[in-house]
């Protein structure tokens, strides 16, 4: 058993190690975030709160965290019902041709969002609706809807079709079976979509960099500016650090109690 | 099909086709339209102009070589490292399982920025990679990560790892756990094992993951635009700074039909390599 061995203890630190380097940046992020100083040096001279005591203060940054949740809930919300149900037709009906409208659905996933976001912005300004709040949550639906399409398919394909027979059999009308039975069963797909569309919206920068007028600038768009003209501020390695503890936090649960890599 | 069913896909089919999928169409035609002289508007006619100038002009054909071998790295080095990473994934129990499936998503749902600011911090002259060489006499002067092609690469790899991980997990977990023990009692090495038997079996997750590795290297821009520091030019920033910093819409929809065309091209070999393992006997 010697090289399965020494193979294993090997393949055990080779993850560790890559771990590491998966994880490091936010890892550092957050430690920098700590350190009292304007510009970040490591080791850092002092520890303190003071980044997060003008985060909490900074009435442009919150104004911009509220654009992103804004645009979030709202595209999320759409992402969700409309994908909910493209997912419920796809899987119990299986309509002629479901396969290929399942691959429309999923083409915000593989092709690339910087090349339509330029051919959207175009259209946009012809149509004299660029920078608007709608145009921005209808570009963010169109890219989490895939995420909900997938999860509720596997989510539908899971779900016994024999618990809504019955229901229907027990003389239970097609809304109250949708109501009473497919929503609350459906649930965990539902609240994993739900989370999916908002963290992947709030967190888009590619797209809404492009699309988001002087008006509607989300958390993201302002970070991105900043890194390019002036440098990092420390409010933002605060601001970001939380964000990351957030999803973190909204990781774990997903994954423990929702199977998030296996909807995906 | 079924007019409940056409209902019911007909609110999300509406939205993709004409805020994804009519934009594409836009991008195809505006490619062959000229910007007027000295002007934003575009001038009557179509032309295959901008697509000349891709191709004659040295620098495009500069950034596309660079994109295109950057993207082959950062796909390269993604799968050594996730390979036996998957396996250690896919042989975990339990709770050690769902946390480390936990901690691939957080960097997957985190977009490109935040993990992007903390590798400023780390590849910094000042930053913790630097005082630590320093600190162990391995350098005195700080390496040069930010603004040069390896620094690029190790940003891409990181931002992209989760994308080739899941989908070789999956793959693996189908896997009994003991198969290397197997082997070993039955007196085959570890890396044979791998050749015969493992490496077989996953090589449609191998496949899978390296074009969406490939694909999301070569079209994106945050970590090359940030990370490369304005210095190294990539399709992605390209296409970008024409449209949105210098204006040049139908030469930028050009930049991004070639893109899209290259695009083509990889899913098309990946498929294609799918098709032959399918076909070759076991």
């Amino acid at each position: 058993m010697k090289t399965y061995g020494f193979a294993v203890s090997a393949r055990f630190i080779w993850t560790l190690l890559a771990y590491v380097f998966l994880l490091a940046p936010i890892a550092v992020l957050i430690f920098a975030s700590f350190d009292d100083a304007s510009f970040f040096r490591f080791p850092p001279k002092a520890y303190s709160l003071r980044w997060y005591e003008a985060a909490v203060e900074s009435g442009e940054y919150r104004s911009a965290l509220s654009v992103s949740l804004l645009v979030a809930l709202l595209a999320g919300f759409i992402a969700v019902i409309f994908g909910a149900m493209a997912a419920f037709s796809l899987v119990r009906y299986r309509p002629a041709g479901g396969r290929i409208v399942e691959a429309i659905l999923m083409t915000p996933l593989v092709l690339p969002l910087i090349v339509w976001a330029i051919a959207l912005l175009q259209i946009y300004s012809k149509l004299g609706m660029s920078g608007t709040l709608p145009a921005l949550v209808l570009a963010h639906a169109v890219i989490t809807m895939p995420f909900s399409v997938r999860i509720m398919v596997s989510t539908f394909a899971d779900l016994d079709p024999l618990l809504e027979q019955a229901a229907a059999t027990l003389g239970a009308s097609p809304g109250h079976v949708v109501r009473r039975v497919t929503l609350p069963l459906a649930m965990p797909g539902l609240v994993s979509s739900a989370a999916f569309s908002v963290l992947i919206s709030f967190n888009d920068v590619i797209v809404s960099s492009l699309i988001a007028g002087a008006r509607w600038i989300t958390f993201p768009v302002r970070l991105y500016a900043q890194l390019r003209s002036q440098g990092i501020d420390p409010i933002t390695l605060a601001i970001g650090s939380a964000i990351v503890a957030f999803i973190l936090v909204a990781a774990l649960i997903g994954e423990f109690m929702f199977k998030w890599s296996r909807r995906l | 099909m079924n007019k409940r069913a056409l209902m019911l896909l007909l609110p999300a089919l509406i939205l993709s086709g004409i805020v994804f999928l009519l934009p594409f169409l836009w991008l195809f035609v505006t490619s062959f339209r000229v910007q007027g002289e000295g002007s934003l508007l575009m001038a009557e006619g179509f032309s295959a102009a901008n697509y000349a100038r891709l191709v004659s002009d040295s620098y495009f054909a500069e950034v596309f070589f660079r994109t295109m071998w950057m993207s082959a790295a950062a796909t390269v080095i993604s799968l050594v490292i996730a390979l036996p990473m998957a396996r250690q994934i896919a042989v975990s129990a339990g709770r050690a399982k769902g946390l480390l499936l936990a901690l691939i998503l957080v960097p997957l749902v985190s977009g490109a920025l935040l993990p992007t600011l903390g590798m400023l911090h780390l590849l910094g002259p000042l930053g913790v990679i630097n005082s630590i060489l320093k600190d162990f006499g391995l350098t005195t002067k700080s390496v040069k990560f930010l603004g040069t092609v390896p620094g690029v690469i190790i940003g891409l790899v990181q931002a992209f790892l989760p994308l080739m991980l899941l989908p070789l997990v999956n793959a693996l977990s189908r896997l009994p756990k003991d198969v290397e023990a197997a082997a070993e009692t039955l007196g085959a090495p570890t890396h044979i094992v791998w050749r015969r038997v493992i490496l077989p079996l996953v090589a449609p997750g191998i496949i899978a993951g390296s074009v969406l590795v490939f694909c999301a290297s070569l079209t994106s821009f945050v970590t090359p635009q940030i990370l490369g520091q304005g210095k190294i030019a990539t399709f992605g920033t390209m296409a970008y700074q024409q449209a949105s910093l210098v204006l040049d819409w139908p030469f930028a929809s050009a930049v991004a039909v070639v893109m899209l065309a290259i695009l083509a091209l990889g899913l098309a070999v990946g498929s294609l390599a799918l098709k032959l393992l399918a076909r070759r006997p076991a």
